[in-house]
């Protein structure tokens, strides 16, 4: 670990850095796609939506304006909402577990949205949840996981990161039994198709419809976690030190436990199954700037958001005839940045 | 300020760990409390700090009955040092003795100048200032403690429990560690494996055996050869330095 560590006035400037990135990358973002329009187009259609005004009125409508405003823009704007939830959930996780190799997709809540997910779909549930039964249900099946992993580690007693990897393990694999269950019994090509693409991970279905409620959602969620990040601080030290400290954490472990699997099942639904974001990025966030989460909270949230969105414009571009599913692009980033700190960590990495 | 526990009781499965134990401390004074392992000193002190709750008795902080506080408030009464202070997370020096601070704040308050404050003056009298930038994991197990009872000074509390602080620490930092407490002139109840810390530093000592208090006393007063050999089996001689301090020697089994 490093052992300079930037300063409050150093800590404040970092931020605002990232968040004129974040913007930044927003609106160089928009730029980049398979359709061929031009950068001075995109934003005559942008500015032309929000103003209002018809100044250019060739782009109030018709498919240049499509593609921007009710294709691209969205969608942008659901990678940074999806990338900061999913991070931020992540540190959340990493302290309620108090296991520098948890993220929400280890504990098995993903997988439980995916069940859940999987179960809208098939057994035909939208009759009976109305439009968003897949965000219902998602966010059911990752509440119930969640809770099915804190309850099986044992929260409060003996906890052990082995426990806590196994019973994540245990969770996430029942929960992918039942759904693979579900598709093999439905026999349902559509219903197949549809759920395959979606555990790929994309960003593709973004609208207008399920976007901002994603964007307020994630933002909230980040702004509960950094009043909190005093509480988040002390479940690193532990329950036992947390109380001679002044605090309780059984409670408010299990609200967090609540409100990040409520974000993450809102992130599977819009964007299915993307792991190791919220892995990566806190760590990375960690090792430069520090553990303490007044800082760590709001530094991941912005950089999972430009991280999420540069991601989706490699997946965007990277293939000349197709687009690649994002789960598949940062798992495969992903994946090897997990063996490196789990090597890293078993030769201590600033850890005894 | 006075900690009084009385008739504590207290088991874990069928197994009586303690069995009616009755101690109290009055302000500024050093108690110490020692006895065999098992003896059910650290669970003793888990109760009054709350890790554990005892099935019967009470524990009073001055008037205050201990289970009618919340964490919160008995964090501004007393802070505690335990023995074992390991974490998976690497924070810095500074952010764990700001932590100490966690009880005077409620949820949406912000870490102030006065905090910042405290927390140079406490690493100041645990003589760990030049330490305040380093990452908590790179210190050595002396240091280590030092920053943990730097994190409870700066609770501010009248009163400090320690828990078998000194275990795994070697001689200097045994004796450094207790000195810096001493010398706060705070109201402390210590676990002490080593009777001769225990007698160097303590106003008064109880001797705990199974879960019952045995024992009570100054410690030129208590810790005589025949009740050292009523409470761990061994055989000593006791003799005095030319400070006049006491040291326990261990003659055999």
């Amino acid at each position: 670990m490093k052992e300079k560590r930037l300063k409050a006035p150093g800590f404040t400037v970092v931020l605002i850095n990232l968040a004129s990135g974040l913007v930044l990358s927003i609106l160089v973002s928009v730029t980049f796609g398979n359709a061929d329009i031009s950068i001075k187009n995109v934003y005559q259609v942008i500015i032309c939506q929000i103003s209002g005004r018809q100044w250019f009125t060739e782009f109030s409508s018709g498919a240049v304006h499509d593609v921007v405003w009710l294709i691209r823009l969205p969608r942008v704007l659901m990678a940074a909402a999806v990338g900061m939830g999913l991070s931020v959930c992540g540190c959340v996780m990493q302290a309620v577990v108090k296991n520098p190799l948890a993220d929400p997709y280890v504990l098995g809540v993903s997988s439980g949205a995916y069940l859940g997910a999987s179960a809208a779909v098939i057994l035909g549930l939208g009759a009976v949840l109305g439009s968003n039964s897949m965000g219902i249900m998602a966010f059911a099946g990752a509440i119930l996981a969640s809770f099915a992993v804190m309850a099986i580690s044992g929260i409060g007693g003996f906890q052990s990161a082995a426990r806590l990897v196994l019973s994540g393990m245990a969770i996430s694999t029942i929960c992918s039994a039942f759904a693979n269950f579900l598709i093999y019994i439905a026999n349902d090509r559509d219903a197949i198709t549809q759920i395959s693409y979606w555990s790929m991970g994309s960003l593709a279905p973004s609208d207008w419809d399920n976007m901002p409620v994603t964007l307020i959602i994630m933002i909230l969620g980040t702004a509960i976690f950094w009043t909190q990040y005093r509480n988040l601080d002390l479940m690193l030290l532990g329950d036992e030190t947390a109380v001679t400290l002044g605090t309780d954490l059984r409670r408010s472990r299990i609200a967090y436990m609540l409100l990040t699997a409520f974000m993450v099942g809102f992130a599977v639904c819009c964007a299915g199954m993307i792991g190791f974001v919220g892995l990566i990025i806190p760590h990375a966030m960690r090792m430069v700037f520090g553990t303490g989460h007044k800082h760590l909270i709001p530094l991941c949230a912005l950089t999972g958001g430009i991280f999420l969105i540069w991601a989706d414009v490699a997946c965007r571009i990277i293939l000349d005839y197709a687009e690649l599913p994002i789960g598949i692009l940062i798992s495969l980033i992903g994946a090897p940045c997990f063996i490196y700190l789990m090597i890293r960590s078993a030769f201590g990495g600033g850890r005894k | 300020m006075n900690i009084t526990a009385q008739n504590i009781r207290r088991s874990f499965g069928a197994h009586e760990i303690l069995k009616g134990v009755d101690i109290s401390s009055r302000p500024g004074e050093f108690v110490g409390l020692i006895g065999p392992n098992g003896s059910g000193k650290s669970t003793l002190l888990k109760c009054i700090y709350r890790i554990l709750k005892p099935d019967a008795g009470q524990i009073f902080l001055d008037q205050c009955d201990l289970s009618r506080l919340t964490v919160r408030e008995s964090a501004r009464k007393m802070g505690v040092v335990a023995q074992h202070n390991q974490y998976n997370f690497d924070f810095t020096v500074k952010d764990i003795v700001l932590m100490g601070r966690a009880p005077h704040k409620k949820p949406l308050d912000r870490d102030n100048a006065a905090d910042y404050a405290i927390v140079r003056k406490s690493l100041e009298k645990t003589g760990m200032s030049a330490f305040a930038d380093r990452s908590f994991s790179t210190l050595s197990g002396g240091e280590q403690q030092r920053v943990i009872l730097a994190r409870a000074l700066a609770q501010q509390t009248p009163c400090l429990i320690l828990d078998e602080p000194t275990n795994h620490l070697d001689i200097t930092h045994q004796i450094q560690l207790m000195k810096i407490v001493k010398e706060l002139k705070l109201s402390v109840i210590a676990a002490i494996h080593d009777l001769n810390i225990a007698a160097m530093f303590c106003d008064r000592i109880y001797g705990i055996k199974g879960g019952k208090i045995v024992g009570e006393g100054t410690p030129e007063n208590l810790l005589t050869p025949e009740f050292i050999r009523e409470v761990y089996g061994v055989e000593t001689e006791i003799v005095h330095d030319r400070h006049g301090q006491m040291h326990i020697l261990f003659t055999g089994l």
